[in-house]
Formats: C-alpha cells, sequence, structure tokens
C-alpha cells in the first residue's frame, strides 16, 4: 500500500499536476487577455525617459520595497535569486548542464545553500506575517503557500544537508535523480531502485507530493504576480497603455 | 440582499473586468508596503484606512464569484459574500480614498486602487448607496449642459459684468471683449469653474499674453468622475469637446480644477484639439516673454502643494515650480513634494461630499508638512484643493493664506514696455 501511494506522488501525481498547472495559467492567461483592452492611461508621472527599462528596474529591484521595508526587500532579493537557481538547479539535475560546471559542483549549482536561503527568507516571510500590521492584512492563502514553499523546501534541501552532516552522505546519488527526473521527461516515467530501496525514500517522496501541491496551487493564487508584475509596471510607467495611447471613455474613474 | 439585486451589481462589477482590473484584482501579495503611503492611515493609523485594505474588500468579493479559489475554497483567500453589511465596508473603501494613487507609485506591482476603487464606486450607484449630492451635482452638470442654449444670453450678461475686474487686473483686452466667448478659430478654448474666482485672472493673463481666447460656456468641474459613473463622466467631458470641435480651437485649457484636467487630458483618448491645464499656458506664456511676472510683488515665503490629480496623476509637474521662479525669491518646497506629495485628503468627491469632520482628521499629515515650511502663503492649482487647504489651516490653525497659483500670476502681472501698472 505505502509503495503504491508512493508511485503515485512520484509518476501520475506530477503528470497531474503540471497538466493543472499549465492549463491553470493558460485558462487564467486567456482571462486576462481576453478581457477589454484598457483604453486610457493609468500611469504614474512623471514619465520615465525609457518606461520599459523602469518598469524592468521596478519588477525585479523592488526600489520602492528597498526604501519601505529594508528588511523586507534584502528577504525578497535573496528568495527570488535563490528561486532562480532553484529552477536551473532543478533542470541540471535532469538534463546535466555541462557549462554550469564551470563552477564545480555536484548534484545542483548552490546545493544546499540555495535550500538554506531559501529556509531562512520563508522564515522572515512568515515571522512578518505574525506581527501587526502585516497579520491584519494577511488572509489564510499566505500562510498556506509559506507553509507549502516551506515543507517543499526543507524536504528537497535535506537531500543536500545530509551530505554535509554524514560522511557517508546521502544514500541517493545524484545520477539516481537524474534518472527518475529524465524519465518523467522523456514519458518514460519510472523510479530508479537507487531511490525506492533508500531509507529516504519517504523524505523524497513527501518532497514531490508538497512540489506537486505547489504546482496545482499555484494559477489560482496571488503568486501569478510572476506573470503579471512586469505588464503591471509597465502600465504604471507608461510603457503599456501609455498617456494618449488610444481612443477610448472614462473608464479608469 | 435580494438575489436580483446582488446579480445585478455582480454584472456591474463584471463589466468593469478589462485587462488591467483582473491583473490588480489577481497580483496583490499583500506586502504591505502601501499601508503607510496613504495620507489617511498616516493622519490616522487605523488599516480600514490603507490602501490593501480598501483593495481587499473588492478582491474578496472577485475571488468568490470570479475566480475558482474563491467558489471551491473560500476561506482559503478570505472570500466575502456581497450582503448589505458588505456594501457598507464598500462604501468605508469608496468614500475615504481620495484616488490620490500615491499607493501605486509605493506598490512594487503599482496597482492603481483608485480603478480598484472604480468597481466599489459603480456597485454603491446600482445598489443606491452612493452619496447623493454626488448623484445629484453630476445630474444638474448634465442638465446645465443641455439648456446652454436657452441661458447662453444670461451666461453672457453676466461675463459682461466681471469687465471692470478683469480690467483692474490687466489693463487691456486682446479683442473687443474683456472675457469673449463663442470665437471661433480661438487659439484657445478655456474652461472655467462657476464662480468669477476661476475666470477673472485666466482672462487677465491670456489678455495680457495678446491671446486668442474663448470661455467655454461650460463649466470644468466632472461630477461624474467623483461619483465614478463612466456615463455621466463622459457625457459632462463630451459638451465641451463638442463646443471645441464646433468652435475649431487648437486647444482646451482646464482651469485650476485636478480632476477635470485629468479627464480631459488623460481619459477621454485621443482628440481634435490640444488638452492642457491652465498652469501649463501660464508657463508656456513665461517661458515665450509672452507675459511677465513683476518679482517679489507678493511678499512673502511661499510654498506650492501639489494637486494629486495635476502632477502625480497628470504629469503638471514642473509648470508650476518654473512659474515660482519667476514671480518670487521666497519659494520654499514642502516635503516630500513632486510624486511623492501627500494627497491633502479633498479628492473623490469628498469636498463635494462635505464629510469635514473625516477630511480634517485626514489632513493631519498635510497640516504637519505646510507647519513644517512655516510658509506665509499655500499656492495651489486645484480648486478641491484650495478648498480643502483652507479648511486645514483653519482647524489646525495655521497662520498662513491659500491662494490659486493663477490669481498670485494675475497679481504679478507686469507690462515689459510699461512698467506701471493701472
Amino acid at each position: 500500500m505505502q509503495d503504491r501511494i508512493y508511485s503515485f506522488v512520484m509518476v501520475p501525481m506530477v503528470y497531474a499536476a503540471l497538466g493543472v498547472f499549465l492549463a491553470g495559467v493558460i485558462v487564467r492567461g486567456m482571462k486576462v487577455l481576453l478581457a477589454p483592452r484598457q483604453h486610457t492611461t493609468l500611469q504614474i508621472f512623471p514619465a520615465p525617459r525609457h518606461p520599459r527599462l523602469r518598469a524592468l528596474a521596478d519588477t525585479f529591484l523592488l526600489p520602492t520595497v528597498r526604501t519601505d521595508r529594508p528588511a523586507l526587500w534584502f528577504c525578497l532579493m535573496l528568495f527570488h535569486g535563490a528561486l532562480v537557481l532553484l529552477v536551473i538547479g532543478h533542470i541540471e539535475l535532469m538534463l546535466g548542464i555541462r557549462a554550469l560546471q564551470i563552477f564545480p559542483h555536484q548534484g545542483f549549482l548552490g546545493g544546499g545553500l540555495v535550500g538554506l536561503v531559501l529556509t531562512i527568507a520563508l522564515c522572515f516571510f512568515l515571522v512578518s506575517r505574525f506581527r501587526t500590521p502585516y497579520r491584519e492584512i494577511s488572509v489564510p492563502e499566505d500562510y498556506f503557500l509559506l507553509l507549502l514553499l516551506l515543507v517543499t523546501v526543507l524536504t528537497g534541501s535535506h537531500m543536500s544537508w545530509a551530505s554535509y552532516i554524514s560522511p557517508a552522505g546521502f544514500d541517493i546519488a545524484v545520477q539516481s535523480h537524474r534518472e527518475y527526473l529524465s524519465s518523467l521527461l522523456v514519458l518514460r516515467p519510472s523510479v530508479p531502485a537507487g531511490i525506492a530501496g533508500s531509507p529516504h525514500y519517504v523524505l523524497v517522496a513527501l518532497h514531490i507530493f508538497f512540489a506537486n501541491c505547489f504546482l496545482m496551487f499555484l494559477p489560482f493564487s496571488k503568486i501569478v504576480h510572476t506573470f503579471f508584475a512586469l505588464p503591471l509596471n509597465l502600465i504604471r510607467r507608461g510603457g503599456l497603455y501609455g498617456a494618449r495611447s488610444t481612443p477610448g471613455t472614462a473608464d479608469a474613474l | 440582499m435580494e438575489p436580483e439585486v446582488r446579480r445585478e451589481l455582480l454584472t456591474r462589477f463584471d463589466s468593469r473586468l478589462n485587462v488591467a482590473m483582473r491583473m490588480y484584482l489577481d497580483t496583490c501579495a499583500r506586502c504591505g508596503v502601501c499601508i503607510r503611503s496613504c495620507h489617511v492611515y498616516a493622519s490616522m493609523p487605523e488599516l480600514k484606512y490603507s490602501a490593501v485594505h480598501r483593495a481587499e474588500v473588492i478582491r474578496k468579493l472577485f475571488k468568490r464569484y470570479f475566480k475558482v479559489q474563491g467558489r471551491v475554497w473560500t476561506s482559503l483567500g478570505d472570500s466575502a459574500d456581497l450582503t448589505d453589511d458588505m456594501v457598507e465596508t464598500i462604501y468605508q473603501a469608496a468614500y475615504s480614498c481620495t484616488g490620490c494613487r500615491r499607493c501605486m507609485v509605493h506598490c512594487p506591482f503599482g496597482i492603481d486602487t483608485q480603478m480598484i476603487m472604480s468597481i466599489a464606486k459603480l456597485l454603491l450607484i446600482a445598489g443606491g448607496r452612493e452619496p447623493k449630492v454626488l448623484s445629484m451635482l453630476a445630474d444638474m452638470s448634465i442638465q446645465k449642459g443641455k439648456a446652454t442654449a436657452e441661458t447662453r444670453a444670461n451666461y453672457a450678461r453676466a461675463i459682461e459684468q466681471l469687465r471692470d475686474e478683469v480690467l483692474s487686473r490687466w489693463r487691456e483686452a486682446h479683442g473687443e471683449k474683456v472675457v469673449p466667448l463663442d470665437v471661433q478659430d480661438a487659439n484657445i478654448l478655456y474652461v472655467a469653474l462657476a464662480g468669477k474666482h476661476s475666470i477673472v485672472p485666466a482672462a487677465a493673463i491670456m489678455n495680457a499674453a495678446g491671446e486668442k481666447w474663448s470661455l467655454s460656456y461650460y463649466e470644468a468641474v466632472n461630477f461624474g468622475a467623483f461619483l465614478g459613473n463612466p456615463e455621466k463622466t463622459r457625457l459632462i467631458a463630451q459638451r465641451i469637446i463638442d463646443e471645441a470641435t464646433r468652435l475649431r480651437v487648437r486647444e482646451v485649457s482646464i482651469c485650476e480644477c485636478g480632476t477635470a484636467y485629468r479627464v480631459m487630458r488623460h481619459m477621454m483618448g485621443a482628440l481634435p484639439f490640444r488638452v492642457t491645464s491652465f498652469t501649463e499656458v501660464i508657463a508656456r506664456y513665461l517661458r515665450e516673454g509672452r507675459i511677465t511676472l513683476a518679482r517679489n510683488r507678493i511678499k512673502g515665503r511661499i510654498t506650492y502643494h501639489d494637486p494629486c490629480q495635476l502632477a502625480r496623476n497628470g504629469g503638471v509637474i514642473e509648470e508650476p515650480r518654473y512659474i515660482f521662479s519667476q514671480m518670487t525669491d521666497d519659494f520654499v518646497e514642502m516635503q516630500p513634494n513632486r510624486t511623492e506629495n501627500w494627497c491633502c485628503g479633498g479628492g473623490g468627491g469628498l469636498v463635494a461630499i462635505g464629510e469635514k469632520d473625516f477630511r480634517m482628521r485626514s489632513g493631519r499629515v498635510k497640516a504637519d508638512q505646510i507647519k513644517a515650511v512655516s510658509p506665509d502663503i499655500v499656492s495651489t492649482a486645484c480648486e478641491n484643493c484650495h478648498s480643502q487647504l483652507t479648511d486645514i489651516v483653519g482647524h489646525y490653525t495655521i497662520n498662513t493664506n491659500v491662494r490659486f497659483l493663477s490669481d498670485m500670476v494675475a497679481e504679478s502681472l507686469q507690462d515689459p514696455l510699461a512698467p506701471v501698472r493701472l
């Protein structure tokens, strides 16, 4: 029974999660794209000389957060930077990217440090949510997402952290992870014996389970800011719907 | 709430869900960066006065009725049902927001709370819970516009009575009329407010510049915009557009009214004429040497309040500063200013509604800003701001005068060739 649950989490649920994720993102995106156009400008003045560059800076450097909440800004930058490494790391784990060996490493770039940074940042976000006035503006979704991410990161990071703690290291080889992930990619899924036979299998399955849940929930959550942050900043800076761009009506008041 | 009423309100809600609105409602991370950017919260630190709280009121309805999450797992996003109690909350959110958009400057995503509050205002209208005084003023404005043909002669006679007052500011008129009406092919159609304070200084300035101009029969103020009714907003603005088109003017200049300027300049799409605020026109005359100002004729320290709809939301930011640089050696900036300037607390229709107690309490941060620079004169270029600032300096017993920028310019007018002023 236990093996069947693990197998379900490791294979069919992964595809189901990906399906829900893709369908959700597409539906959500289409709802926005097919909505009536904004006819009038919503920009803030003065208009920057290079609205698109300014919008990019707003999106990726978060200047107003740095001014208003420097500690949050620091953690956000660390968190998003680590997230990028995390995505690259998983792709590397799947495909093996030689170019990344410019910084010699095993597993994926950043290893356990990425997980550590993410854990610290997530803990900061979580603790912040319990402080006034942020507690009062938070909704259950905010805590749910942070906890879901935290357990996903913790169960994933333990694979790297274990290597530092014990000289024997973590008993699942990088090669086994690569085999598993590649098999998913080429639609010939299998859980290699190196994973299935390991006493750590339960933690790997939990990591995959939480990651699946996160993927499935993402399109229905506020994390769609991943996709909308740049267009919204373009609107603010006049890179989209700039002043006097199109004829229209007074629909912003 | 009756199911039919709810359905009707949700239909109105749906009608506002365009590209930008959907993203605004989908994106907030509730980081709280916007909390302290609201002047109401800065003056009265209660969360119900924060931008995020106001937007969440509408966002909770959006989740409940327009998103899978709200239908499947209501409590997760704290989704809310549209009930009579909720309508009261919507009212509080909509009419504690002046639409100054300072929160949008600070939000990492640039979420426009004023835009989200447009849904709130539309729901209140559909539910018959909008401030009746705003509805009445918008309707009166539209009716007055329809009856212009009958009232034109009376209006012309009333305007003629301003002749001496205009000539006391500047001794000659450009054409035969001191305040010309119905001038075909005029360079400027000037759209004033109801009240000579909005006409006399502008007439003197344009006459001094030798401008070929015409006064509009219509008043600039757009109560439809304060009310949040797009149809009425358009109707009120359209009659000015029609008049300008009929007269074939090159430029429509909006008097010192921030909302009227923003509606005409940024909300009405492409128009067959240029739209400017009168502050821009004054700055242009000064740059072109068409008028000159007697430096320091107006004594005392002067500061300037940036009207939100004119500066942050309209783009008229450096022009008033240029004008003061020509007018006085004793100009001082309030901090913060320009895009970051604190709203005075009178926008969004609050001055028209009354709400003096709330306006005075929410204006504390502006009062502190004024006190910090101890000015003799607080100047501004918006009727709403002028009214609110006048109330604020009275309420907080600040020893200063509140004056319109155009009035100060008219008082400082100087003929470069004949410096003796009549």
